[in-house]
């Protein structure tokens, strides 16, 4: 039985009873410890951002029968009793290697707010910018061989903050596309760049015996790092270009199914952290058919992402996570859309040690509020730390020498990991 | 150009310190429990003669602590020069300014040399941005662009710090038509944020952590916080429903209420009375008296201007525009007979804040603590200013972190800290002479300790013996390789650049309340570009707008005033509203909202033939702080939204990979027909070592070393193609860790 078990019903009494902490460690922590015989720590996270809010009913908790349950039917999965929505009809028969949540009590119905906080697990406030997921990992976990540790395609991660500059994600706009940075400038052969890079070495040579310290060090540092990735074997991960038309057309030739390859290729080669985001789920208006057109896309990634991932055993050790900022509303609007709703809502993950098939709390019959087990975000995100042995609770400082948490105050909901 | 503060300062502002410093007086008599710093003030400097200048004080400290060690020796000519551009105006100097320079009489050429770098417009350009810096303006905030724009014409009109704060901290208005409420509207005008921000950025005291406890290791209490957050505490961020438009406005409750949530009953809550908490120098202080003196007669040269003016127009600048001409739209409104409830609803809430502000709608209570912190007896706020100049020119503060005063962290040098803090005030808060007098001290003329001990270092760099090696900011980094590079006008004969490029246009869709007004200038900035830039959480996905990591765009902060002090726009669109049925106000208000959360720009790309000579604009004046990827973020700049963050100068990879790889490096390296290192190397008489000799000059402020001119001859002899190895030989100058290091 997992000792976290029951923690969350008597955590009233147990709170009153040891001061809510011992040592900084959450009780849960410490009886986890106590008990807890998993050894495969996740290395690797793919995490999907799902800009704009995605609809929860129409995803991974449909509503069947009930007036809120819109267009789509839900279809049975590779998992017993378990259904998701028709609009990932390959997906579904991968679900044995996934769970879903399914009580998500978030509270900000708004982008700027919602993105914050399921990307930090904090929320906003005036005069401080807390990490996003990913700068956490990767603060914590260590960069392996020449790529970044961490990766954004198609979009923006949060800032490292204060994390520091080594945290920041590094960016690749279009999947595939050549990042012009790692090339040397239009007209300048690899020859004459190699010659004028041996000069400069020369010249940094002389400066720093003339300039002690650390700044010229790290500098030198520096641009050791940029030739090194430069010249790296390993940046062949960033390309797509040898990728099968077969194997292209698995996933979709498309943004997205490119995203979703480039960042399986990156994990292979070692890279801690991908964040693939994706925008077009504030669907106001005329919600069904975007999402149709939303699970044409994300339906055959996914599943390939999933079943090739498992094949080839690396599933074990990467969590793959979707999230959006927040779900939609249950009642379907005047304009067949649905608007904000961030009461209830739902998460996909995959991979990283978790219980395959297994689905985590539930909203209520149409789905408006967390029914039971309600997942507050900061738990969302403790959990997560949790599969990749990254202690939650950990304190860093910021600027004004104030000490931060790695995630705001969540326990790791029991039950997701095997 | 010469500026005189005399001309700035509006009939009103004197009328109202005098008021202030009434109430200021009054407050403090009434108010027995502030906080001492630093001992008593009589015990914080030392009992020694009153020095003469920043060099006395600092000798006469120094001596006290028994430091003999001496001091480096000034730098040469040429570091000085490179040193101070990079100061004052944000860019190495040309040629021509090298040779000018030189050509003065050695007695007088630095003196010279500071007068002419004050004068020039980039000095504004340039300590805007420490401004925005400290103030964490931002021009995607809102009203934030009109904010910096202000401070920019501000700083070129030469008017007082203080004065610059006062306005910060106490006004009211709409979005952009009053630029300096940017500065709060940037923290949502929170009061508890509010609070931290005006501790820590005007005083650098930091407070922060009292909004949640009693600070941990300083004299703090959670009540002092709260009692600060008061002042902010009827204040409110309004958003108007239909015009979107974004004000700040005075409520009659306050929001702040002690004890606070969750300590004691709820019917114990009370609104909070505000209260200063700082200690204050007696009215007598020298420092106090002198400015006071100034003041007064300031005061009488404009009085006397203004009888012989006769009556001017009395110029209420405690007016809100958008409600200036409130009465008037209701009435015109009215006129119209439309009885349309939506439109009701707008003449409502217009008239709402008419009645509940009168027609003042500034914050008597932020006036209040406007002029507390301000005020002349306040060190604090002097003290805390002069330390942050101080650091910007000589690389440390006397406190550090520089919005850290309290007593676990005493100023190294008190004694000339507050001698630089009395003469800024007494001054009158000039933000020219105390960069004047920083710059002309014995100080800043002191070079770098190259001691391979690294504990002797540091102690030389703490006693100001030697001054710590600093890297150019990311703006000055910027401007400096286009500087270097010749890129501020084009270098290439017509034609020879010819490029198919697909080249993007943005179209502006929609004036936002904000107003950045870009023009994207193709050359120079279309080469290199990376797709999806685009922010996660908007729509179409496969759409992504490229952006540009080393493109400028600049802003015209003139026409950012005037556009947004332009009341047209709010009078016309409830002009339209009154014309049009229920259905389409609310059609109208979707078509806002939708646009809202929308680019302000459609992107098209078009196929074209150009003539790629490229040409940059100053990174100084362009929409701050830049996308996240953008060089001068890689570089440092700070996004200026968390309290107590500084620019980043750690060095990076992606640093390293944007000036290896990048475009502006590039460019700046090409040798162009129009430069004269062209005719150097390719005219009738090729003169390489010469060549080589401009190259060090240009780049890096300094004549070579033989061995350095030998290495550099050496690469134009042996390559085939004179051109290209002395493009080579540019990009490792520009490469090389000296360019990035001021001397």
């Amino acid at each position: 039985m997992n000792p976290c078990q029951g923690y969350r019903t008597s955590r009233r009494s147990m709170l009153g009873a040891t001061g809510a902490t011992l040592f900084g460690l959450q009780l849960c922590d410490l009886l986890a410890h106590a008990g807890e015989t998993r050894d495969t720590k996740a290395e690797h996270v793919i995490f999907f951002w799902n800009g704009g809010g995605m609809s929860h009913i129409d995803t991974w908790d449909p509503k069947p029968g009930r007036p809120t349950g819109g267009d789509f039917k839900p279809i049975s999965t590779s998992v017993p009793g378990l259904q998701i929505s028709e609009i990932f009809p390959q997906l579904a028969q991968q679900m044995h290697h996934c769970a879903l949540v399914r009580s998500i009590a978030g509270t900000q119905a708004d982008h700027g707010q919602g993105t914050y906080n399921l990307q930090t697990s904090y929320q906003q406030t005036p005069n401080i910018v807390h990490p996003g997921f990913g700068s956490v990992v990767v603060h914590e976990k260590q960069k392996i061989g020449d790529l970044p540790a961490f990766v954004s395609i198609s979009g923006r991660a949060p800032r490292a903050s204060y994390l520091g500059q080594t945290c920041e994600a590094y960016f690749v706009g279009a999947p595939g596309e050549k990042d012009p940075y790692l090339a040397f400038p239009e007209g300048i052969t690899n020859v004459r760049g190699n010659q004028r890079l041996e000069v400069l070495t020369r010249f940094n040579t002389r400066f720093s015996d003339k300039a002690p310290g650390e700044s010229a060090a790290s500098t030198k540092t520096a641009i050791d790092d940029a030739v090194t990735l430069m010249r790296s074997p390993a940046l062949e991960a960033f390309e797509l270009d040898k990728v099968p038309t077969t194997m292209l057309n698995r996933y979709g030739d498309n943004t997205f199914g490119r995203g979703v390859l480039l960042a399986k290729q990156l994990v292979e080669t070692g890279v801690r952290f991908v964040q693939v985001n994706r925008g077009g789920f504030d669907t106001h208006t005329a919600n069904f058919p975007a999402m149709r057109a939303h699970g044409d896309v994300m339906d055959p990634a996914l599943a390939c992402l999933v079943e090739d991932l498992a094949a080839s055993g690396l599933l074990q050790k990467t969590l793959i996570v979707m999230l959006s900022e927040f779900g939609r509303t249950p009642d379907v609007n005047e304009d067949a859309g649905r608007d904000h709703w961030s009461e209830v809502f739902s998460c996909f993950v995959a991979g990283g040690g978790i219980s395959g098939g297994n689905v985590i709390g539930s909203s209520d019959e149409d789905g408006y509020s967390p029914k039971d087990n309600p997942v507050k975000v900061a738990d969302l995100h403790a959990t997560f730390c949790r599969s990749l042995g990254i202690d939650p609770n950990k304190e860093v400082m910021t600027p004004l020498q104030r000490p931060m948490k790695l995630v705001d105050h969540g326990s790791p909901v029991p039950d997701l990991f095997a | 150009m010469q500026y005189n503060s005399i001309s700035q300062v509006s009939p009103l502002f004197v009328r109202l310190r005098w008021v202030g410093s009434a109430c200021l007086l009054s407050l403090i008599l009434l108010n027995p429990a502030t906080h001492r710093l630093f001992g008593s003030e009589k015990t914080s400097s030392l009992d020694s003669v009153q020095p003469k200048s920043i060099d006395d004080a600092l000798d006469q400290e120094n001596a006290v602590h028994g430091i003999v060690d001496p001091p480096e020796p000034a730098i040469s000519d040429l570091a000085w020069i490179r040193r101070i551009s990079l100061d004052l105006i944000g860019r190495i100097p040309s040629e021509e300014e090298i040779d000018e320079f030189l050509s003065w009489p050695a007695a007088e050429r630095r003196e010279r040399m500071i007068e002419k770098r004050m004068a020039d417009e980039r000095f504004t350009d340039r300590w805007t941005t420490f401004y925005a810096d400290l103030l964490r303006l931002r021009s995607n905030s809102e009203g934030g662009s009109a904010a910096i724009a202000w401070v920019h014409r501000s700083l070129a009109d030469n008017v007082p710090y203080d004065e610059i704060c006062r306005q910060l901290i106490s006004k009211n208005g709409k979005a952009g038509a009053v630029p300096e409420v940017g500065f709060i509207l940037g923290d949502g005008a929170d009061p508890m944020a509010m609070a931290g921000v005006t501790a820590q950025v005007f005083l650098g005291v930091r407070v922060a952590c009292a909004q949640c406890h009693d600070h941990p290791f300083d004299v703090w209490k959670r009540k002092d916080f709260y009692e600060l957050a008061a002042f902010y505490g009827k204040t409110r961020r309004v958003e108007n429903r239909f015009t979107r438009t974004i004000y700040t406005t005075e409520s009659t409750e306050s929001l702040v209420m002690w004890p606070p949530e969750g300590v004691g009953k709820l019917e114990d809550r009370k609104p909070m009375t505000p209260r200063f908490p700082f200690e204050m120098l007696p009215e007598d202080h020298p420092s106090v008296v002198r400015l006071n003196a100034r003041r007064t007669a300031l005061a009488e040269e404009k009085a006397a201007l203004l009888v012989k003016q006769e009556s001017g127009p009395s110029p209420d600048e405690s007016l809100d525009d958008l409600l200036a001409d409130a009465d008037e739209k209701v009435v015109r409104q009215t006129r119209k007979g439309t009885r349309d409830a939506a439109l009701e609803a707008v003449r409502s809430e217009v008239r709402q804040i008419g009645a509940s502000g009168g027609r003042s709608l500034n914050s008597d209570w932020r006036n209040e603590l406007a002029e507390q912190i301000t005020s002349p007896r306040n060190r604090y706020f002097s003290r805390c200013f002069v330390n942050r100049v101080w650091c910007e020119l000589i690389g440390r503060g006397f406190v550090n972190p520089l919005d850290d005063f309290s007593n676990s962290n005493p100023p190294s040098h008190p004694q000339t800290l507050d001698y630089l803090a009395d003469e800024f005030v007494a001054s009158g808060y000039d933000l020219r002479t105390l960069v004047r007098s920083i710059v002309s001290s014995n100080v800043y003329q002191r070079g770098h300790s190259v001691s391979a001990d690294e504990a002797k270092r540091a102690n030389l760099e703490i006693a100001f013996l030697a001054l710590p090696a600093r890297r150019m900011n990311s703006e000055a980094l910027y401007d400096s390789i286009v500087t270097a590079g010749h890129l501020f006008h084009v270098k290439h004969a017509a034609g020879q650049n010819m490029k198919t490029i697909w080249a993007e246009a943005q179209i502006p869709k929609q004036p936002s309340g904000g107003g950045v007004l870009a023009s994207r200038s193709l050359t120079g900035n279309g080469g290199q570009t990376m797709n999806g830039a685009m922010a996660a959480g908007e729509d179409a996905p496969d759409q992504s707008p490229a952006y540009n990591l080393e493109g400028a765009i600049e802003l015209d902060f003139a026409k950012i005033l005037e556009q947004s002090q332009a009341t047209g726009e709010e009078t016309v669109m409830v002009d339209q509203m009154s014309a049009m049925s229920k259905e389409e106000i609310e059609a109208e208000r979707m078509r806002m909202k939708a646009a809202e959360n929308s680019y302000s720009y459609v992107e098209r790309f078009t196929r074209q033939q150009l003539d790629d000579n490229p040409s940059f604009t100053s990174s100084f004046r362009m929409a701050s702080p830049a996308d996240p990827e953008h060089f001068l973020r890689v570089f440092g700049q700070p996004e200026r939204v968390q309290l107590g963050e500084t620019r980043d100068h750690t060095p990076s990879m992606r640093q390293s990979l944007m000036l290896l790889n990048g475009r502006l490096t590039h460019e700046a390296a090409r040798v162009g027909e129009l430069e004269a290192a062209y005719v150097l190397l390719t005219g009738p008489k090729p003169n390489p070592k010469k060549a080589v000799e401009l190259a060090y000059l240009e780049i890096l402020t300094r004549t070579p070393t033989a061995a350095e001119t030998d290495e550099g001859v050496e690469m134009i002899k042996a390559s085939q193609n004179r051109l290209d190895a002395m493009a080579d030989l540019r990009w490792v100058l520009l490469n090389c860790n000296e360019f990035r290091f001021v001397p």
